[in-house]
């Protein structure tokens, strides 16, 4: 089975500049997505993942080398057929309501009218804004039009989403039900393909992630390859005193063990936040 | 073939946004509101009381303000609709859907056609209901003049709208060549001016190349002005008289003379978009 | 850069090409209106008139720009400023040659208005001598026919051209000849109405050409439809009648209709 997503000797350059100058933005970039999994994209700003998107996307020519999506060349109309996009800070046609905007999206994807009103209505309620979906794009807010954003990607049900910065700009509540929704479509069978400048994020989300720095590829593997393997543990105990926690550095220590550190263990802002607000109860959002 | 056939039904879905959006802007209603200001202020001019040619002003007039608001409101329009989409980056929405280039820009095109079509329909209609109203006055005051019935041809009138609107869709389709490769909305707006300017002017750049025996200007002239339509051409004759309506064939010719034009910058503009990072 | 270089060349090729084609589609028409109204021509006269006239010109308004100038004029016209209105009425047949409209009222201006407001000017039609007023009449008749020569070459099938033509001839210059001559031409333009050829005639016999004025009217009768009142053959015919026995032409030689 073809990956969902693959670019292989990719290189992206820019010109710069009456000279002709060129800016390489991504340099010789090989990926393999697998079906299935969430795959999480990091960099830091100007690292090349925007343009590695829009070229997996066929929305930029590479230099060199060339993208596949399940095996078709990215560049071929009909292979966006399989994909959903969600772009880094959407802006959608304001004058729509967030139905007819769906709706818009869905008949430009070649769904039928008596299919199409099925659909709208599902992935409206699945990203959570049944209740907004009437009123005009221009007055959501920044995680309602990043959820009409996701709404839009998923309506004519694509195998592959490719998800820029979902988060970005959305309050903890929305974030942690974005996250519910991608891990959702992880186990509904679909890939997506993930960036995020939240690096807890994508480390709780993602299967596999790649390291982009300078347009090329730094790292590459599982979550737990690239995080894992210091060989340490963190242990969750009951508070200790001062004689208990030098016992314990004791006990360790006849076993040939070392006590690395000692810190209060909080919940974490997030938590307190989800609790406090209550996950699900976030502007806009539906239970 | 890849799967996805070029479809009408996408395009005119891109036509149809581009239609809804157009219309909602501040800027087409000023730029009516003015034209229909100028079409009815045109009945001032009873002041003067000039008898039957009143009416060639009226219609100078009304002709004057679709072609004066009709191609800033085009060009204005076409260079908006079309960077409002890049810079807005929903171009990236929907270039991301199985879309084509050609009927993502030749849906913007229909859609600002659609948009100069009401314009023109309006403007010509209501033209024709203030000739038709002081032609009855000047016919109630003068019946000798008008011995031979009503002087005023509308379906002349109706032809004038149409080579207008054939105006206005040339010029949307070049904006448009403009703007698939200009960095900066400004510069297509400049540009399309430029056009609208050089379509008026071309044809008597050629002749006085030609009046002024120069080889080489005729020439340049000639290649420079094959280059671009001649709006000369896509105007209404002085006369609003049924008599020198043009035959059917002729109305024919210049409309496929007209849409000719916008279909070959239109296919351009598609050839220079096809290699634009979005 | 040079897929950049080698886009606007494409597209510039491609704009030739387009030209090519399409350009025949408009050669009959663009002959057509070429012979009805010659080319724009930005003469001193219009670039005197002001850069705003000048742009308004470039940017296809020129019926604007006439209309406008032709209400300019009238507002001089009001005031009785001869040169004022000389000037606007020449810039607008210059600016827009196209309306016969234009023309002929500017003729009219020409030899009907400024001989009475400069005889006025210079005393009344009391004080000035009537051989002065003659000669005024004179050359404002002769400017205004040379205006309609000009028109003529601008719209060579107008029978209203002629037809002013005529009417300055026989009410300003007092030469029914000359009025007769050009109701000629007037009745050999396409469209040209009935009347212009009954007032040939009728101009002919006030002139004591009656012989000349009943070969005129059998030439034209045939011509006549009959049944259509505008056409008149029952009055040519009774006044072919009328100027045979006037002339005292034979029963054997008279004018038979067919």
């Amino acid at each position: 089975m073809a990956p969902a997503l693959e670019a292989r000797g990719l290189v992206k350059d820019f010109p710069v500049g009456l000279r002709g100058v060129r800016l390489r933005a991504v340099d010789h970039l090989d990926l393999t997505v697998r079906a299935g999994v969430i795959y999480g994209l990091l960099g830091p700003n100007g690292s090349g993942k925007s343009t590695t998107i829009k070229a997996l996307l066929g929305l930029v020519l590479p230099s060199a080398g060339e993208c596949r999506i399940f095996g078709r060349p990215s560049g071929e109309v009909a292979a966006r057929r399989d994909v959903g996009y969600l772009p880094e800070a959407p802006y959608f046609y304001r004058h729509l309501t967030g139905r007819e905007l769906v709706g818009f999206y869905g008949r430009l994807c070649g769904l039928g009218r008596r299919e199409l009103a099925g659909r709208v209505e599902t992935v409206v309620a699945q990203v959570g804004m049944t209740a907004a979906a009437d009123r005009a794009v221009e007055t959501y807010s920044k995680g309602m039009l990043q959820r009409i954003g996701l709404a839009q990607a998923l309506v004519h049900d694509p195998r592959l989403l490719i998800l820029d910065e979902p988060t970005a700009g959305v309050d903890p509540v929305g974030s942690a039900a974005m996250a519910d929704l991608i891990r959702g479509l992880r186990d509904a069978g679909k890939t997506v393909l993930l960036t995020s400048h939240l690096l807890g994020q994508m480390e709780a989300l993602c299967d596999r992630v790649a390291i982009l720095a300078g347009g090329r590829l730094v790292a590459e593997g599982t979550v737990a390859d690239l995080a894992g393997g210091t060989g340490r543990q963190q242990l969750e105990v009951d508070r200790l005193d001062e004689a208990q926690v030098t016992e314990l550095r004791a006990w360790l220590a006849a076993r040939g063990r070392g006590l690395h550190g000692v810190a209060a263990a909080g919940r974490g802002l997030d938590a307190v936040f989800l609790e406090r607000v209550g996950r699900g109860k976030g502007e806009g959002t539906e239970a | 073939m890849n799967g996805a056939p070029f479809s009408f039904l996408r395009l005119g879905l891109v036509a149809q946004n581009t239609l809804r959006e157009a219309v909602r802007q501040r800027l087409l209603h000023l730029f009516v509101g003015l034209a229909l200001a100028l079409v009815l202020g045109a009945r001032g001019l009873q002041d003067f009381n000039f008898g039957a040619p009143e009416l060639k002003f009226i219609a100078d007039c009304g002709f004057g303000a679709m072609t004066l608001f009709g191609s800033t409101l085009t060009i204005a329009a076409t260079a908006q609709l079309f960077f409002s989409e890049i810079e807005n980056r929903t171009a990236l929405t929907l270039l991301a859907k199985p879309v084509w280039r050609a009927e993502f820009l030749l849906g913007k095109l229909v859609g600002v056609a659609l948009l100069t079509a009401l314009f023109c329909a309006l403007l010509t209609g209501l033209l024709a209901a203030v000739l038709w109203v002081r032609e009855g006055e000047l016919m109630a005051l003068d019946p000798e003049g008008f011995r031979g019935g009503r002087a005023v041809s509308y379906a002349m009138v109706a032809l004038g709208g149409w080579l207008q609107w054939l105006r206005l869709v040339v010029l949307a389709a070049f904006t448009l060549l403009v703007a698939s490769f200009a960095r900066t909305q400004v510069f297509a707006v400049v540009c399309g001016f430029g056009v609208l300017v050089i379509c008026h002017l071309q044809h008597l750049a050629q002749e006085a190349y030609t009046r002024a025996g120069s080889a080489v200007g005729a020439a340049l002239g000639g290649l420079f002005g094959g280059m671009f339509p001649n709006f000369q051409m896509l105007s209404l004759a002085d006369s609003l008289a049924a008599a020198d309506l043009p035959a059917p064939g002729t109305w024919l010719r210049l409309t496929a003379y007209g849409l000719g034009w916008a279909l070959a910058a239109g296919l351009l503009a598609i050839l220079s978009f096809r290699r634009r990072e979005i | 850069m040079k897929s950049r270089l080698g886009l606007a060349l494409l597209v510039c090729a491609g704009l030739a090409l387009a030209g090519q084609v399409l350009d025949p589609l408009v050669a009959e028409a663009r002959r057509q209106r070429r012979e009805r109204e010659p080319s724009l021509r930005l003469e001193p006269g219009v670039a005197v008139a002001g850069q705003g006239v000048t742009l308004a010109l470039l940017g296809g308004f020129r019926a604007l720009v006439a209309d406008a100038a032709w209400i300019q004029m009238y507002a001089r016209w009001e005031r009785r400023d001869l040169a004022g209105t000389e000037a606007f009425a020449r810039l607008v047949t210059t600016v827009d040659p196209r309306p016969v409209y234009f023309w002929l009222n500017a003729a009219r201006i020409l030899a009907y208005d400024f001989p009475a407001w400069r005889i006025e000017s210079a005393g009344g039609y009391e004080a000035v001598p009537a051989a002065a007023q003659r000669a005024v009449n004179d050359a404002q008749a002769a400017e205004a026919l040379e205006l309609l020569a000009a028109a003529r070459r601008r719209h060579p099938e107008s029978v209203d051209l002629w037809v002013e033509e005529a009417n300055i001839h026989l009410n300003r210059r007092g030469d029914p000849l000359a009025a007769a001559a050009a109701y000629r031409e007037a009745w050999a333009r396409p469209r040209a109405p009935f009347y212009v050829a009954r007032l040939r005639a009728e101009v002919l016999r006030r002139a004591g050409r009656r012989a000349e004025a009943l070969v005129w009217l059998r030439e034209i009768h045939p011509a006549l439809p009959a049944g259509d009142p505008g056409a008149g053959a029952e009055l040519v015919l009774q006044r072919i009648r009328e100027l045979e026995a006037e002339l005292g032409v034979s029963v054997g030689e008279a004018y038979r209709p067919e």
